[in-house]
């Protein structure tokens, strides 16, 4: 496989992320699309530890560590602070978790974007409070095991559509990507850099602590998640412009959910009840970019 | 207010900044499975009784490196050109994208890259050992004998090769028919084992004492004369005049000096002789009838050549045993006993009985007997007495009173009889015989079993030649271990064919050339089972950086003093050219 990028690494090794991190993945792909000239800034989330505890940086490029809720906010400081050095060439990128995206550090980011502020806002999907011990978010998919939704009581509640949310804000560009298609992370993130304006990236990183799967599985359960409909790789520009960049070999969700610890409590009955959903999404999707199901 | 803002540049931010790298971090130290770099086999070239390392063959034709593949065919087969036409090539039946949509046509690409070699000119880059003082001579100058010469002269040996014939090629030249390999072809690749350094004296018989002679002459002899005389039918008016032996008929027709054949003709039998013979008949001008004893399933004749008989309007009349043959006139009646299937038999093949009172009469004008061949003297056969004897997977060894050792090969050792078995003898043969030469004959055959590709019986002459193949694991790669979630559904490609009319019409090669786009694109169906073929999906989705590119072979080697061990490298190897361990083991 050919990224098209530079050999470059922007990270270093010795990084304390689990066997088989999708985060980790992730923040690797991401900094070989967009190079060193880019200011990071990190609200709470896994990575806040990944990146090596003080006076460790596993990064090769300047890093802010912020609080949970700030990663708009933060973001939105340190453009205007370049723009005053007259600096226009550093892109600057929120790298935010699931929960410090949909659920606390969600006004934050709305306020942001809605003022189109010039930055990319990157949030990597692991879908719980991964490093604080696995507690459910918005983002937690319906279905699965959290140790806040353990036992009978698993969630029984959709996943929020972060995606849609930030259309909704009709910003330049937002896209889903995927750690197991590194070619269209690669040029989603170098496309996002391109474009000026407030840019939302969604990436699907799979979390093998906390979803219960083995490690040397992870990609492999990253690529199910699109193979299956479950997570579609698609773009919309300027809130309006809807793009699928793969059409998945729409395997049975069941493909994708046997792999995984956190949802064996799933009966077939369960299961029938998320295909519904998914092809419910899936076919929605396709509307929206007026394109027809296979 | 209206003033500019000042820009305040603090010297000395008050916020903690980091200043190391995590690399003092041995997250090494986590790991309890440790990932490797292991090159496993493939099963195609365990299948292939020559041994062809095949899934890296298909890999550098995907490069366009075609010289090269043409190179690694050689190292383990000396006749890609003629293998590419006419071998039943079992390794497609084995090879692991038949389970996911259709085998790759290993044939086709071996023929274009020997064809591409011919047209090109090119000069095979293989290494031959140092001189070596023993000499060997080699009886009989069909494929077997011709493969032990070539293996010999890369080994180091001398070799005389004696045909009676006056031209080499044996089965090659006299045997099988110009539509399937036209001469000029058996030529070129005759002529390559010639500039090796290989003398063959052509009209050249040799006699049955020539073995007890060769002491003094030659160290040991290689024995491959093939089976050339019918069987016999052993049924009243077998002798009548006109009753022909398939093999002299083929014979005749390669010499060319046959006439037309008018009327329906009967060829008895159901190996490759007998299809051969059949369509060879309906190319000049005739009709054909094969007569077999049991089911078309259970002809040894390769199926292909069975299908395209059939195509070209050979009859296959089954389950009828000749019992006797009457002549009237210009006609002939085949009085035949119907049979039935009575069970199986041990190798698969229908079990048979007679039909009580179920005879018929078939009434043709020309009769030919095709029901299998055998050695044409009874000393060309496997000497039953010496020191020693040994027999391996395709050859068999007689260390004589003597000292020479005569090893046999081909047709007289071989179960299959086929070219790409008597290559198989032919090189099992020479590396028997250096180990002989060097160890010892007691030495052979656990010597042998070190070169076996896969669990064998097939050899590798680069591996015992300790080249990079050396390092591949015995394990063969099964469907399951390849990781199909890189691999789309791609159609297998199409033999490109004369037209039926045209083939029923002419003894022109049926099978036409493919171009070099085709060959390469159906190259690239290859899974490439248990090779690495620098995809660098290990490199991309380490997330511990811990996959360093280098210089060496394998292009990259894993940093254990990161390596956590996850094992993301070795399930996304889309071939399974990894392996994951226990760590310590």
């Amino acid at each position: 496989m050919e990224l098209m990028v530079h050999d470059q690494e922007y990270m270093s090794s010795g990084h304390v992320g689990c066997p088989g991190c999708g985060a980790a993945i992730a923040m690797r792909f991401l900094l070989k699309a967009l190079g060193d000239k880019i200011i990071i800034i990190l609200p709470a989330c896994c990575w806040s530890v990944i990146a090596g505890p003080y006076p460790q940086s596993t990064l090769h490029v300047p890093v802010i560590h912020s609080a949970f809720e700030t990663g708009g906010a933060v973001a939105s400081g340190v453009k205007a602070a370049l723009d005053m050095k007259g600096d226009k060439e550093t892109t600057v990128v929120t790298w935010a978790g699931d929960g410090g995206t949909f659920d606390i550090g969600f006004q934050a980011l709305s306020g942001a974007v809605e003022r189109n502020e010039d930055f990319i806002y990157v949030c990597y999907d692991n879908e719980a409070y991964m490093n604080t011990g696995i507690q459910r978010s918005s983002s937690t998919p319906y279905g699965a095991w959290t140790t806040t939704t353990p036992g009978d009581e698993w969630k029984r509640l959709r996943k929020k559509n972060i995606v849609e949310a930030l259309v909704a804000h009709r910003i330049p560009y937002a896209a889903t990507a995927n750690i197991a298609f590194p070619e269209d992370l690669v040029r989603k993130a170098k496309k996002a850099q391109s474009i000026t304006g407030s840019k939302f990236l969604h990436i699907y990183a799979s979390c093998p602590t906390g979803w219960r799967i083995a490690s040397e599985l992870s990609i492999k359960i990253a690529r199910m998640a699109v193979q299956t409909n479950i997570f579609p790789l698609y773009e919309v520009e300027d809130g309006v412009k809807y793009t699928i960049n793969y059409r998945p070999k729409e395997y049975p969700v069941s493909e994708y959910f046997k792999l995984q610890g956190r949802f064996q409590h799933l009966t077939e009955e369960d299961l029938e009840h998320i295909q519904k959903m998914v092809d419910e999404d899936w076919a929605l999707l396709l509307r929206k970019a007026g394109e027809h199901p296979s | 207010m209206g003033e500019k803002a000042e820009i305040i540049i603090a010297d000395h931010l008050l916020i903690p900044r980091s200043s190391q790298s995590t690399e003092s971090n041995k997250t090494g130290s986590w790991r309890f499975l440790r990932p490797r770099y292991d090159e496993k086999t493939a099963p195609c070239s365990a299948a292939c009784p020559a041994g062809e390392d095949i899934a890296m063959i298909e890999m550098l034709t995907t490069q366009g490196l075609f010289k090269e593949a043409w190179d690694t065919i050689l190292k383990e087969n000396p006749f890609p050109a003629i293998c590419g036409r006419v071998c039943f090539h079992p390794c497609e039946r084995r090879c692991n994208r038949g389970e996911f949509d259709e085998a790759i046509a290993i044939h086709a690409i071996e023929r274009f890259l020997a064809d591409t070699a011919a047209r090109n000119e090119f000069k095979s880059s293989l290494e031959k050992q140092p001189e070596r003082k023993e000499k060997i001579a080699v009886i009989g100058a069909g494929p077997s004998g011709l493969a032990a010469a070539y293996f010999l002269a890369i080994l180091g040996y001398a070799c005389d090769v004696f045909e009676s014939m006056p031209e080499a090629g044996g089965v090659l030249r006299w045997g099988i028919p110009e539509y399937r390999l036209p001469v000029s072809v058996l030529r070129s690749e005759i002529v390559r084992i010639e500039d090796m350094g290989v003398r063959i004296y052509t009209g050249t018989s040799v006699s049955r004492d020539f073995l007890s002679n060769a002491r003094g002459e030659y160290d040991a002899v290689f024995m491959g004369c093939g089976h050339s005389r019918s069987r016999k039918l052993a049924i009243p008016g077998e002798g009548l005049e006109g009753i022909e032996e398939g093999i002299v008929f083929l014979d005749r027709i390669r010499r060319g000096e046959t006439d037309a054949v008018k009327g329906t003709v009967a060829v008895i039998g159901g190996g490759n002789t007998a299809v051969d013979v059949a369509r060879s008949v309906v190319r000049l001008g005739g009709k054909a009838l094969i007569v077999y004893r049991r089911r078309r399933q259970d002809m040894p004749a390769f199926e292909d050549e069975i299908s395209m008989a059939l195509e070209e309007g050979v009859e296959i009349r089954e389950l009828l045993a000749p019992v006797r043959i009457d002549r009237a006139g210009d006609y002939f009646t085949l009085t035949v006993q119907a049979m039935r299937v009575a069970g199986e038999e041990t190798d698969g093949r229908a079990a048979i009985e007679p039909e009580v009172d179920k005879a018929d009469e078939i009434v043709i004008q020309k009769i030919f007997k095709a029901i299998g061949e055998e050695a044409a003297e009874e000393w060309y056969n496997p000497a039953e007495r010496g020191k020693q004897r040994l027999t391996l997977g395709n050859s068999v060894l007689v260390h004589r009173d003597d000292g020479i050792v005569v090893a046999y090969g081909g047709d007289l050792t071989n179960d299959t009889k086929s070219v790409v078995h008597a290559v198989a003898s032919g090189k099992e043969a020479a590396m028997a015989l250096d180990v002989f030469f060097r160890k010892g004959f007691h030495a052979i055959q656990q010597e042998l079993a070190a070169y076996m590709v896969g669990n064998g019986p097939s050899l590798s002459m680069e591996t015992y030649m300790k080249g990079r193949r050396s390092e591949r694991n015995h394990h063969v790669v099964a469907y399951d271990e390849i990781n199909i979630d890189y691999f789309n559904l791609a159609a297998r490609i199409t033999q490109p064919r004369l037209l039926i009319d045209e083939r029923k019409k002419t003894f022109g090669e049926i099978d036409l050339k493919i171009s070099a786009n085709l060959a390469i694109r159906e190259a690239e169906r290859c899974f490439n089972c248990g090779l690495c073929n620098q995809c660098d999906n290990c490199y991309l989705f380490c997330p511990d950086l811990a996959v360093c590119r280098d210089d060496s072979l394998q292009g990259r080697h894993i940093n254990y003093d990161y390596c956590k061990g996850c094992g993301l490298c070795v399930v996304e190897c889309p071939r399974n050219a990894m392996v994951l361990e226990e760590e310590g083991q």
